[in-house]
C-alpha cells in the first residue's frame, strides 16, 4: 500500500474539521474524493501533504509513518500537492515556475520543460510569459505538468476542473487519463462526469467524515449514488 | 541629533544651494535605501517587523570605527569588517528570536525584536560608552559640480547604493536562489509544496539584509556621529521608507528611500526642524492612499 490514512482527526485551532477519517491508496491507483463545499476535502489533502498535522491517528506513506513530516519533506518523498486555486507564481515566468520545480526536484531544466510540454504542448509558446497572465486552464495544466517534475510517486490534486471552460476541462481530463500508470493520484473533484470516467474508487466526504467508500464500478457510474454526497 | 549631515548648508540660497541640497538628499536616500532594503525583505518574506535591524546597523557602525586603527586606517577593510562581523549576530537573532515568531501575531515580533534592540543598545553603551564618537571623511576631497562643492565620499555612497540595487535586482531576477525567494514572497505554501525548505532561504535573506544594514551604518559613520542610540531614529525613518515603498517591494523601497531623502533635505533647507516630521507626513499620506494588508 502506497498511502494509508488511519482514523485521523484534524483541527484548525479548536475547530475540528476531520474526524476519524481513514482511506488508503495502492500504487498506480486513481482514487477520487467527492463531497460538498466545506466537507473537509482540501483539509484532508493538505494534511497528507504535510501542511497540517493530525491530532489523532496515523498517516503512512510507502511504509513510513509521516504524521509529523513537514510539507517540503513530504514533497521530497514524492508527494505533490496541486492547489485548488491554481496557484502559480504569478510574478515569475512560466519557465521560471518550471525552473523552481526542477531545482527542487534535482532535474535539468530542459528535462523538466519537456515533462510539462508532454502533457501540454502549447506551453512552449508561453515559456517567457509571466505565469500570472495565463488563463485558468493554462495555469492548471502548468501546475499539473510542474507537479510531475522530479518523478513524484503520488499526486494530490485538488479540484482540477473547478471553474474551467468546457474545452479546457476536456484537456485536463485527458491529462489525468494519460497519467494513469505513471503516477498514483488522489483527486478531489466535484465534476461527477470526470469522477465516473476516471475513478478506480471513490471516497465520499461529508462534514469531516467519510460515510461512504465506493469500490464498485457500477456504483461509481450511477449518478444517484454519488449525488447523494454532493 | 538629526540624520541630516552636520555640514548641511541649510542657510544657502539660490540655485547652488538647491544643488547641494539635492546632493545631500540623494546621500541620505542612498543610506536609507541600503538600510531599509533588509527591513523590507524581512517583512516581505517572514512577515516580521524586525526592530533588531537597528541594532545590527549600530554594530556595523561601531565595528567600523573600532576596527579602523587595526586595519592601518584602511576604511574599505574596516567597512568589510563591519559587514562581516554582524553575520554571526544576525544568524543568532534569526535562529533564536525570529524563527520562533513565524506565523505568530505581529505584535510578538515587535516586542521580541524590540527587546533585542534594547539589550543590544545597552551592551553597546557598556562597550563603547555613551559619548558620541566620530570618524573623519575617509576621502576628504570634494568635486566641484555646477559650481557646488560635493564631497567625493558622498558621491561614492550614492554610487554604492545604485550598485547594491543592481546586484539585488540581478540576484532576485537571475539566480535560482533569488527566484526561490521571490516565489516564497508571493506564496510560501506553494513553494514548500515543491519540496523547497523556504525558511532556509528566508534565513539567508535575513542575514543578507542585516549585512546591508551594517553596511549602511558603517558608511554613514563619517557623515554623522556615533552613539549607542543612533539606531532608534534611523529605524523610524527606515520604517517610513518601507511603508512608502510597499512592504517587500524591492524597487519601491529604492524609489521611496531616495524620495524621502530628498523630502528631508529640501524640507530641512527651508525649515530644519520639520525635515523628519515631513517624512512621516509622507508616510501617513502613503498609508491613507494605500493601507497595509497584513
Ligand atoms: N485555515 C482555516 N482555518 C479555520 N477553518 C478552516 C480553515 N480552512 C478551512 N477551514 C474550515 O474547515 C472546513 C473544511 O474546509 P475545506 O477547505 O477542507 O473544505 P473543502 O471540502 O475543500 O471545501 P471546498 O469544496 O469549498 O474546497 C470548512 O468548514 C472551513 O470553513
Ligand atoms: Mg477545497
Amino acid at each position: 500500500m502506497l498511502l494509508s490514512v488511519e482514523r485521523i482527526n484534524v483541527a484548525y485551532g479548536h475547530a475540528r474539521v476531520l474526524s476519524d477519517v481513514s482511506l488508503n491508496l495502492d500504487k498506480g491507483e486513481r482514487v477520487f474524493v467527492v463531497g460538498r463545499n466545506g466537507a473537509g476535502k482540501t483539509t484532508l489533502l493538505k494534511t497528507i501533504a504535510g501542511f497540517l498535522t493530525p491530532t489523532e491517528g496515523k498517516i503512512s506513506f510507502a511504509g513510513e509513518t509521516v504524521n509529523t513530516l513537514r510539507a517540503e519533506q513530504m514533497a521530497n518523498l514524492g508527494v505533490r500537492y496541486v492547489y485548488q486555486d491554481k496557484r502559480v507564481f504569478t510574478r515569475l515566468t512560466v519557465r521560471e515556475n518550471i525552473q523552481l520545480a526542477a531545482f527542487a526536484g534535482n532535474e535539468k531544466l530542459d528535462v523538466a520543460i519537456d515533462r510539462v510540454v508532454q502533457i501540454y504542448p502549447k506551453i512552449s509558446q508561453f515559456l517567457d510569459t509571466k505565469a500570472g497572465g495565463l488563463s485558468g486552464g493554462q495555469k492548471q495544466l502548468l501546475l499539473l505538468g510542474r507537479a510531475l517534475i522530479g518523478d513524484p510517486k503520488l499526486l494530490l490534486i485538488d479540484e482540477p476542473t473547478e471553474g474551467l471552460a468546457a474545452g479546457i476541462i476536456e484537456e485536463v481530463f485527458k491529462v489525468l487519463e494519460m497519467l494513469k500508470g505513471q503516477v498514483s493520484m488522489l483527486i478531489v473533484e466535484q465534476n461527477l462526469a470526470v469522477v465516473r470516467e476516471l475513478a478506480d474508487r471513490v471516497y465520499a466526504m461529508k462534514e469531516g467524515k467519510i460515510p461512504a467508500h465506493l469500490t464498485d464500478k457500477t456504483d461509481i457510474r450511477d449518478n444517484a449514488v454519488l449525488e447523494r454526497y454532493l | 541629533m538629526g540624520l541630516l549631515p552636520r555640514t548641511h548648508h541649510g542657510a544657502e540660497r539660490g540655485g547652488e544651494g538647491m544643488i547641494s541640497t539635492i546632493a545631500y538628499g540623494l546621500t541620505i536616500g542612498a543610506i536609507l535605501y541600503i538600510i531599509s532594503i533588509g527591513l523590507s525583505l524581512t517583512f516581505g518574506t517572514m512577515r516580521i517587523v524586525n526592530f533588531a535591524h537597528a541594532l545590527v546597523y549600530t554594530i556595523g557602525a561601531y565595528a567600523l570605527a573600532s576596527s579602523l586603527p587595526f586595519f592601518g586606517g584602511s576604511f574599505v577593510l574596516a567597512v568589510i569588517f563591519g559587514v562581516v562581523v554582524v553575520i554571526p549576530l544576525a544568524y543568532l537573532i534569526e535562529r533564536f528570536v525570529i524563527r520562533r515568531l513565524y506565523g505568530q501575531s505581529i505584535d510578538y515580533a515587535i516586542i521580541a525584536t524590540y527587546a533585542v534592540l534594547l539589550i543590544g543598545v545597552d551592551a553597546c553603551k557598556w562597550v563603547w560608552g555613551a559619548t558620541p564618537l566620530s570618524v573623519s571623511d575617509p576621502i576628504g576631497t570634494a568635486w566641484t559640480i555646477l559650481g557646488v562643492d560635493l564631497p567625493v565620499y558622498r558621491l561614492i555612497i550614492i554610487a554604492l547604493s545604485l550598485l547594491v540595487f543592481v546586484v539585488l535586482e540581478l540576484f532576485f531576477r537571475r539566480t535560482v536562489v533569488g527566484k526561490v525567494v521571490v516565489a516564497g514572497l508571493e506564496d510560501k505554501e506553494a513553494t514548500r509544496s515543491l519540496g523547497i525548505n523556504v525558511d532556509k532561504y528566508f534565513s539567508f535573506v535575513f542575514i543578507l539584509g542585516s549585512c546591508l544594514a551594517a553596511l549602511g551604518g558603517a558608511l554613514y559613520v563619517p557623515i554623522t556621529s556615533l552613539h549607542p542610540y543612533m539606531g532608534f531614529q534611523v529605524l523610524l525613518l527606515s520604517f517610513a521608507v518601507v511603508i512608502v515603498g510597499g512592504l517587500g517591494n524591492m524597487r519601491g523601497t529604492f524609489v521611496a528611500a531616495f524620495a524621502l531623502g530628498l523630502v528631508m533635505a529640501v524640507t530641512g533647507r527651508f525649515w530644519g526642524a520639520a525635515s523628519e516630521t515631513m517624512v512621516f507626513v509622507v508616510m501617513a499620506v502613503a498609508l491613507i492612499v494605500k493601507p497595509i494588508e497584513v
